[in-house]
């Protein structure tokens, strides 16, 4: 019970819990989170709106299904949800990730993001509705489109997110 | 060595399963849309964040980025999570990860590692608003100043982690069960043994 290497498998005792409490007092009194960071959290969350819709698949077309056009490796997906439609040509790079085309109708700028299991990608579509990630991992992963808080504008409307795809 | 085992109040142990029957019933409600809801359960769990951002070595206001980037992706995967203690790992997970980027983007040049560690006046104290702290916390602070710096990022985030949550928190992390989870790690062992330390060589 000396060596802390004997340790591992023992059940955390009261000694254990008032050493986190310590710590966890310590850290409170020391480096506390600022005060109004739940409420700044708060404004921010409620600028993007809880509201979301979920997109529905409504085509896909890959081309080793309907017949491969020269080399080219893309499909095409289409989904369609209550505010927004969103078309996306996935194709493949030569390092083995993919590039993402996409198009938002009624066309309006919104923040786009690629959630994949690895990290969340960035990117925002413009005046016209295009967006584009150059290179994402292969894998499952899904797009949103974030929530503006402009809702009385044309172009606002809440998030819309896409069931997950194989990329 | 009676005093090496109070180091602070008892730990509140009431109250626990009601918490986790609250948070269930707000992440429920925050499903639903409640943005009252959402916005008691950011009240509850930021301060969880904070601190995994700043043990993650990120000054100030990349900490309090990172925090509002976590909540903000929490929106699009709130359909996805229906228990608390899934709440809570994959938050701490996120925060964590962001925080990871953001040091790796190179954009944030100075290392904010350690910082707090020199927080501490020592023992000079005396101006009000200095951080007076009695010898048994200068101990635990002296003991967890002398951890790995791994263990002290382990440490400061789970003594802010709600107790019933330790165990999906860890799986979440992928760190083995036995250095955050219900049994005691080495980083937790090591703490005990350096305080035991410090309280001794006070004595001596």
């Amino acid at each position: 019970m000396k060596s802390p290497d004997d340790a591992p498998g023992q059940q955390l005792d009261d000694l254990d819990f008032e050493i986190l409490d310590g710590i966890r007092a310590l850290f409170e009194r020391v480096d506390p989170m600022p005060a109004d960071l739940p409420e700044r959290v708060r404004f921010s969350l409620a600028m993007r709106g809880l509201e979301r819709e979920v997109a529905r698949l409504v085509t896909e077309e890959d081309p080793r299904l309907v017949g491969a056009r020269g080399t080219e490796q893309s499909r095409t997906v289409t989904f369609d949800s209550a505010s927004l439609s969103i078309v996306i040509r996935i194709e493949e790079n030569k390092n083995g990730s993919v590039r993402i085309d996409g198009w938002l109708a009624p066309p309006q700028p919104r923040g786009i993001e690629m959630q994949t299991t690895a990290e969340t990608l960035s990117a925002r579509s413009d005046e016209q509705g295009r967006f584009a990630f150059a290179e994402v991992p292969q894998g499952t992963a899904r797009l949103v489109v974030v929530g503006s808080g402009a809702r009385d504008r044309a172009d606002g409307g809440p998030s819309v997110v896409t069931p997950a795809l194989v990329l | 060595m009676d005093e090496s085992t109070s180091v602070t109040a008892p730990p509140d142990r009431v109250g626990r399963s009601e918490r986790s029957a609250r948070m269930a019933e707000l992440l429920d409600a925050a499903r639903g849309g409640s943005e009252d809801a959402l916005g008691q359960i950011t009240a509850e769990l930021s301060p969880v964040l904070w601190h995994v951002a700043r043990a993650a070595g990120l000054g100030a206001d990349d900490a309090e980025d990172v925090v509002q980037t976590a909540w903000e992706r929490l929106l699009s995967h709130l359909a996805d999570i229906r228990v608390p203690q899934a709440l809570v790992s994959w938050l701490v997970v996120t925060t964590k990860h962001e925080a990871w980027r953001l040091r790796s983007s190179g954009r944030r040049q100075r290392p904010a590692d350690q910082e707090w560690l020199t927080a501490i006046p020592d023992e000079a104290a005396g101006a009000e608003e200095q951080i007076v702290l009695d010898e048994q916390q200068r101990a635990l602070w002296r003991a967890v100043g002398r951890l790995s710096a791994q263990c002290q990022e382990l440490l400061r985030i789970v003594a802010f982690i709600p107790r019933p949550d330790y165990q999906s928190v860890s799986a979440a992390l992928g760190m083995p069960v036995g250095s955050i989870g219900p049994t005691r790690g080495r980083c937790l062992e090591k703490v005990r043994v350096l305080l035991a330390d410090e309280l001794d060589g006070r004595r001596a």
